[in-house]
């Protein structure tokens, strides 16, 4: 967002004479005095610290940790963000291809997958998010157990990749940004998942980690300084924003509609809604919330034509 | 003087079953004990022995809002013990919603030993609350066969996912005595949650959300005896006909096309195929760390048991390693 909205200004300074920079300042103080005054009867819904936000002439000296953490945040929030998620509908590809083939009456939309989408994976993966923000040195446990409740060889695949594009970001581009602690936990799992599963002569068995996304991101998360509430959120968020994406490559909206959607309240409720659900939902006890999803994205490998991975 | 009687044990619900291979090679049973509401009943004259059987059964063919099932099984080495039940396990309504209605059910499966449990689906009256838990621990070389279906209710009574709260853990282990190999490890954990109760307005309400499904089950599929119908499950959902493909084909083309198929396979699986379609059945097939599990969901709960039975039938081994009494529910 910011490296778009700079070099505007850029821009348009040096075209300005000075007079009408000054002209410019004063209405720009005009308003944002007119602006301030609004704002004093709404003060008390803003915390104290956003207050003195908005109103300090100076930028607020953040300290570092918390610099660190909104930097991070920022990171794992964006779109350009190299996991690859842009190749995953969650099932939203094959929910519109059985809508299509069975005859019924109502039209598939949007607005009737994302709700279902967000229960079902909050439901699934969020817990495994916050059991490895509370407890990053769970990761590998909580990876294996995650593998072990993935019944869908789509959804795994997903994850899977997603997870693994994480891990290689960490190692390649965050690791020497990140605190010791980063490393202590990461790179031991690093290297369990390079290491070949044990030859077992008896009967197979799955490997020891897999490196699913949803405990990577919430371990990863915790390293760089997230809040745990930050971590819930930016990982519902990031798998509403693939979704929407999904669906304008998938030509059921245009661009606008699909801030439209990011920007609109009932996404932001949704999510805190689905956070608050899954708070204190202990691993053992996830389940899924929507089998019907299941089966479309277990399906997704029947379709004739696919533009996404899930 | 020996009681003639199954001796029961002192904590109600509770049963165990303890399965063992009998002197003359054919399977037997060590120990039957359950107590109210639980009812196991066995054979006394069994028609077929490659394994034996156990009817599951309850009081009043249900469970009370409130009743609590606690089951307990031991297949021993090389023995094979097949579980059925007679009819739906009804779900009765709980008269609050924090009452609720509890089967846990744990198996240990020795080596070379097997359990299949094909029962009838659990159907769960509106207004009830049930959990199920159902925690397999199978040792090198154990096999295991598991449905576990759940219907929308009693739709004679316009029961359509009416219920409180239904949910539902199945977890698949392995096991070992030598803590030197590293214990148990979990491999599949399938567990569903159905929220009647959610009032989240943005989320549909759980009958919406189940898309005119009526019956949702799961396969799950694991060890030596298992891996022909995990194999054929799997090449089945491979040869599932192309969603969104087109048949250009004029109707004098598919008629020979029809009549030069000479596989009986194929033959049977053109008329199952059309039966789906027909049923509106959705299923998928994955091999999920070494264990084989199927997902199938049909509006109507008689299609559904037709289109499991159908594929458990023509493939055939249940009925070759337990006997056909293993498939009385989902005939």
């Amino acid at each position: 967002m910011v490296s778009f909205l700079t070099p505007v200004v850029d821009e348009a300074a040096p075209d300005a004479d000075a007079e009408s920079i000054e002209q410019e300042i004063a209405d720009l103080e005009r308003r944002l005095a007119k602006a301030k005054a609004k704002r004093q009867p709404a003060a008390h819904l803003n915390s104290s610290h956003d207050a003195h936000a908005y109103t300090s002439a100076e930028p607020s000296q953040l300290p570092a940790t918390n610099r660190t953490a909104n930097h991070f945040l920022l990171l794992l929030s964006d779109s350009a963000l190299p996991l690859g998620s842009f190749a995953f509908s969650s099932g939203l590809e094959s929910y519109l291809a059985h809508a299509k083939v069975s005859d019924s009456s109502t039209a598939p939309s949007l607005s009737a997958f994302l709700p279902l989408s967000i229960s079902s994976y909050a439901a699934t993966t969020l817990p495994f998010v916050l059991a490895a923000h509370r407890d990053p040195s769970r990761l590998s446990a909580l990876d294996d157990a995650l593998d072990a409740t993935i019944i869908c060889t789509v959804g795994r695949r997903a994850s899977v990749a997603q997870g693994r594009a994480l891990l290689s970001i960490w190692d390649r581009s965050f690791a020497s940004a990140l605190p010791p602690s980063a490393e202590a936990t990461l790179r031991p799992f690093l290297a369990l998942l390079k290491q070949p599963p044990s030859p077992s002569p008896l009967q197979s068995t799955p490997p020891l980690v897999s490196a699913h996304l949803g405990p990577l991101f919430g371990a990863l998360a915790r390293l760089a300084g997230l809040s745990l509430e930050q971590t819930a959120y930016v990982f519902l968020l990031g798998h509403v924003k693939a979704l929407v994406s999904a669906a304008v490559r998938a030509g059921m909206f245009g661009p606008y509609q699909a801030q439209k959607t990011l920007a609109g309240a009932a996404v932001q409720e949704l999510i805190a809604a689905m956070v608050a659900r899954e708070w204190d939902t202990p691993v053992e006890r996830v389940g899924q919330s929507v089998p019907v999803m299941d089966l479309w994205v277990g399906r997704h490998e029947l379709l004739y034509s696919r533009i996404f991975n899930s | 003087m020996a009681s003639p009687f199954p001796k029961s044990s002192s904590v109600p619900g509770e049963g165990r079953i303890v399965a063992t291979l009998v002197p003359d090679g054919t399977s037997g049973l060590e120990t039957v004990s359950y107590q109210y509401p639980l009812k196991l009943i066995s054979p006394s004259r069994p028609s077929e022995t490659k394994s034996v059987l156990v009817f599951l059964l309850s009081y009043g063919g249900g469970l009370v809002g409130g009743d609590s099932v606690d089951l307990s099984i031991e297949v021993k080495e090389s023995a094979k013990l097949s579980i059925v039940t007679q009819g739906h396990t009804k779900i009765f309504k709980s008269a609050t919603p924090d009452i609720v209605t509890r089967q846990t059910l744990r198996v240990r499966v020795a080596a070379g030993a097997a359990l299949c449990l094909l029962p009838d689906p659990v159907q769960p009256f509106g207004g009830s609350v049930y959990e199920q838990t159902q925690v397999f621990k199978l040792e090198t070389g154990a096999s295991l066969c598991l449905l576990d279906w759940v219907t929308q209710g009693r739709t004679a009574r316009g029961e359509d996912w009416s219920f409180v709260r239904w949910a539902g853990r199945n977890e698949v282990w392995t096991t070992t005595d030598n803590a030197a190999a590293g214990g148990d490890r979990l491999l599949v954990r399938d567990a569903v949650i159905l929220d009647g109760a959610q009032t989240n307005p943005q989320l549909k309400t759980l009958r919406e959300s189940m898309h005119t499904m009526g019956v949702m089950g799961t396969l799950l599929l694991r060890g030596p005896l298992m891996k022909s119908l995990g194999e054929f499950f799997l090449a089945e959902f491979t040869a599932l006909p192309r969603l969104g493909a087109r048949d250009f084909r004029n109707d004098e083309a598919k008629r020979t096309a029809d009549e030069r198929l000479l596989a009986p396979l194929e033959k049977w699986r053109l008329a199952r195929l059309q039966m789906e379609k027909q049923s509106k059945i959705l299923w998928s097939a994955a091999n999920v760390r070494g264990c084989v599990v199927v997902k199938f969901g049909a509006p109507a709960v008689e299609a559904g048991r037709l289109w499991i039975g159908s594929m458990l039938a023509h493939e055939g081994s249940i009925s070759r390693d337990f006997g056909d009494h293993a498939l009385m529910c989902v005939r």
